[in-house]
């Protein structure tokens, strides 16, 4: 048995002397179903499975699974991840300051209080507009950018590995680097005033004021393109050639074969690189944090923000928690659509590298 | 082009060449004009920020101030004070500790994690995937007061300091890290063939055994690339770094975060030590990225998160 060679037609023998041997450790839904000869392609009939399907095959075979694995990870996950979590929910029902904190658990429980006053008596709703509308103007101005990348970057030419290097730059460089790159270059009468008033443009303060917001926006735009950019590259390596044969066959001008034989390739790719990018907008901290300083000038008091400084500033940490409770309820709705959109068991996800 | 192909049955096959002149002929979507165009203008528009960072690293703060591009003085001397005055020595060492053993013992959590998400059925097992992608999306500003409460509990009523040391950010990193690092992974074993496995089962390996002896020394490049993501959140994280550490234990975001802003009170902010200081925080990165570029690339658009 110790010379069987899974790769050819001993195979078979080998199955069959597993079978023999009793319980067999190995319970892939393919592995059990074993009598079909589709062994070739387990990653499609891991596909095809189903939770109830999964559950129906239990059996004795399966008694020798290493769950224990997924203990170290589990246990962590639960005690860093999932306890705070639910605590941090209801630390947002109790009354909990600098004086209170210490002794936290005999914190006065005080309902919705801290809900209410943050809708009514702080910024919330100011900091949830700010926060929404940011990555979404964000997110929609870096599509057509990375977008635009990707096609140019798509076919060989000398230097495009060089190219495609320096593309990625942003997305490599830490967010807190960035931000104080940024933050410098913004200083009034530093170099982009200086460029202004060049073309004698007098634009203003960059960092504080009104102008904070767009600020805000154009630095991120600058440090997400890039990952829309590999999103899209990712896609356009799915056109198959005999598409791009065919629209050549036809004559298709560049314009018409983008529009429509390349861009429907790039529905998927685009939509998961939105949800995502929103994702990570609304609960980016860092950038606005390190680019505007706290406390943060009105106009890019974000959420993430608004709920830092209750917390270590003002030391409102009920407050600060129901403020918390809010920006989950605001990427549960992103989140949700990810969530139905990632196929979990998807064979073509796992080639895709 | 089109002729060619009309007239040569098999042209197809010369068309498929990689890299041959016909199939960049097919395949592009541009015409050339635009390609350079386009590549001209978003090169321009990364370059010129990270030009200047890198000039303004050796320029004089008078002159970063009054917005030269070029150095009036060259002052490479910006390099030598920031480990005096930023303590961004003391902020390397604890973060390169801190994020290399993150992604060390994340990589390791994470592989034997993915290889029982992959290979083996059990109750629950898409909810624990499905928890791997929500888990990524939590906002931190969610848990850190929490996880700063809950360390600081473990001091008043187990005894155990954990709110101001690297243990409490190495716990806090790896944990965080984790589901993205096991979701790398499980995309990347899903791609490896079982035919290893089912062979050196049937010779009597235990389940530990194919893992250590058979998956691991295939899986490098998914093992490389979650591992890195996990070093990089511990390097670039700001919010729990900012909250759970002392002058002691800060990592480098924090001490160059905190010499941005002590700095910028007086008359004119050491900028020059400061873009200096932002360079060398950026380059450990920068370098582990040009290393492993290959990898990373693919692992992105696997994993399709940041």
């Amino acid at each position: 048995m110790t010379t069987s060679n899974p790769a050819s037609g001993t195979r078979h023998a080998a199955r069959a002397a597993r079978r023999a041997a009793g319980p067999a450790p190995a319970v892939g839904p393919d592995s059990t179903s074993g009598e079909s000869p589709t062994r070739s392609v387990p990653v499609i009939a891991e596909g095809l499975e189903t939770p109830a399907g999964g559950r129906r095959r239990r059996g004795p075979s399966e008694r020798n699974r290493p769950l224990w694995m997924l203990i170290p990870g589990g246990v962590l996950m639960v005690i860093v991840i999932i306890v705070p979590l639910l605590l941090g929910i209801y630390m947002s029902f109790l009354d909990l300051d600098q004086y209170t904190l210490r002794q936290w658990i005999e914190a006065p429980f005080i309902g919705v209080a801290n809900y209410i006053e943050a809708v009514s008596q702080t910024n919330l709703f100011h900091g949830v507009w700010l926060s929404v509308s940011y990555s979404f103007i964000a997110t929609v101005i870096a599509m057509p950018i990375g977008i635009a990348a990707a096609v140019a970057t798509q076919n060989a030419f000398k230097g495009r590995a060089l190219v495609r290097s320096v593309f990625l730059i942003p997305y490599v460089l830490p967010s807190f680097v960035v931000a104080t790159v940024w933050r410098t270059m913004f200083q009034p009468g530093s170099i982009i005033d200086k460029a202004f008033h060049v073309f004698g443009a007098d634009p203003g303060l960059f960092l504080n004021g009104p102008n904070t917001y767009w600020t805000l926006v154009f630095v991120q735009i600058w440090a997400s393109w890039p990952f829309i950019y590999l999103l899209a590259l990712a896609g356009l390596q799915a056109v198959d050639h005999e598409v791009h044969e065919a629209a050549a066959l036809d004559g298709a001008l560049w314009w018409k074969k983008l529009r429509y034989v390349v861009f429907p390739y790039l529905r998927g790719p685009i939509s998961l690189a939105f949800i995502i990018g929103m994702l990570n907008h609304i609960n980016n901290f860092t950038l606005p944090f390190v680019l505007f300083g706290i406390p943060a000038p009105h106009d890019v008091e974000l959420l993430p923000v608004l709920t830092y400084v209750t917390s270590f500033q003002s030391f409102r940490f009920g407050l600060s928690a129901a403020m918390a409770v809010v920006s989950l309820i605001l990427i549960a709705i992103p989140l949700f659509i990810y969530l139905r959109v990632v196929k979990l068991d998807d064979a073509e996800q796992g080639g895709r590298k | 082009m089109t002729a060619t192909m009309a007239t040569r049955p098999g042209g197809t096959a010369v068309v498929d060449r990689p890299g041959s002149r016909q199939q960049s002929q097919v395949t592009r979507l541009l015409p050339t004009w635009l390609i350079a165009l386009v590549i001209a203008a978003l090169a321009l528009f990364v370059l010129a920020p990270v030009v200047y960072i890198v000039l303004a690293s050796l320029n004089s703060d008078i002159s970063v101030a009054r917005g030269d591009f070029w150095p009036a003085v060259f002052t490479p001397s910006n390099y030598a004070n920031i480990w005096t005055n930023v303590g961004l020595a003391n902020g390397l060492m604890n973060s390169i500790l801190v994020a290399g053993s993150t992604a060390v013992v994340s990589a390791a959590l994470s592989i034997g994690t993915a290889y029982v998400l992959v290979r083996y059925q059990f109750f629950g097992r898409l909810t624990i995937m499905r928890g791997l992608l929500a888990l990524q999306s939590v906002p931190g500003t969610l848990l850190v007061l929490p996880v700063f409460v809950l360390f600081s509990s473990s001091a008043t009523y187990l005894g155990l300091q954990v709110i101001g040391t690297r243990w409490g950010l190495f716990i806090t990193y790896l944990t965080f890290a984790l589901p993205f690092s096991t979701w790398v992974m499980v995309t990347y074993l899903r791609g490896l063939p079982r035919e290893l496995e089912e062979a050196a089962r049937i010779d009597g390996a235990t389940s530990f055994g194919i893992l250590t002896r058979i998956i691991l020394p295939l899986s490098w490049p998914g093992i490389i690339v979650s591992g890195i993501f996990a070093f990089l959140l511990g390097w670039n994280d700001v919010l729990f770094a900012s909250v759970m550490t002392n002058p002691e234990s800060q990592t480098a975001a924090v001490a160059l975060q905190i010499f941005a802003t002590s700095t910028e009170g007086g008359a004119i902010p050491y900028y020059g030590q400061m873009m200096a200081s932002a360079l060398v925080c950026a380059a450990p990165v920068v370098i582990l990225y040009l290393f492993f570029q290959k990898y990373l690339v693919g692992g992105l658009t696997a994993g399709g998160v940041k």
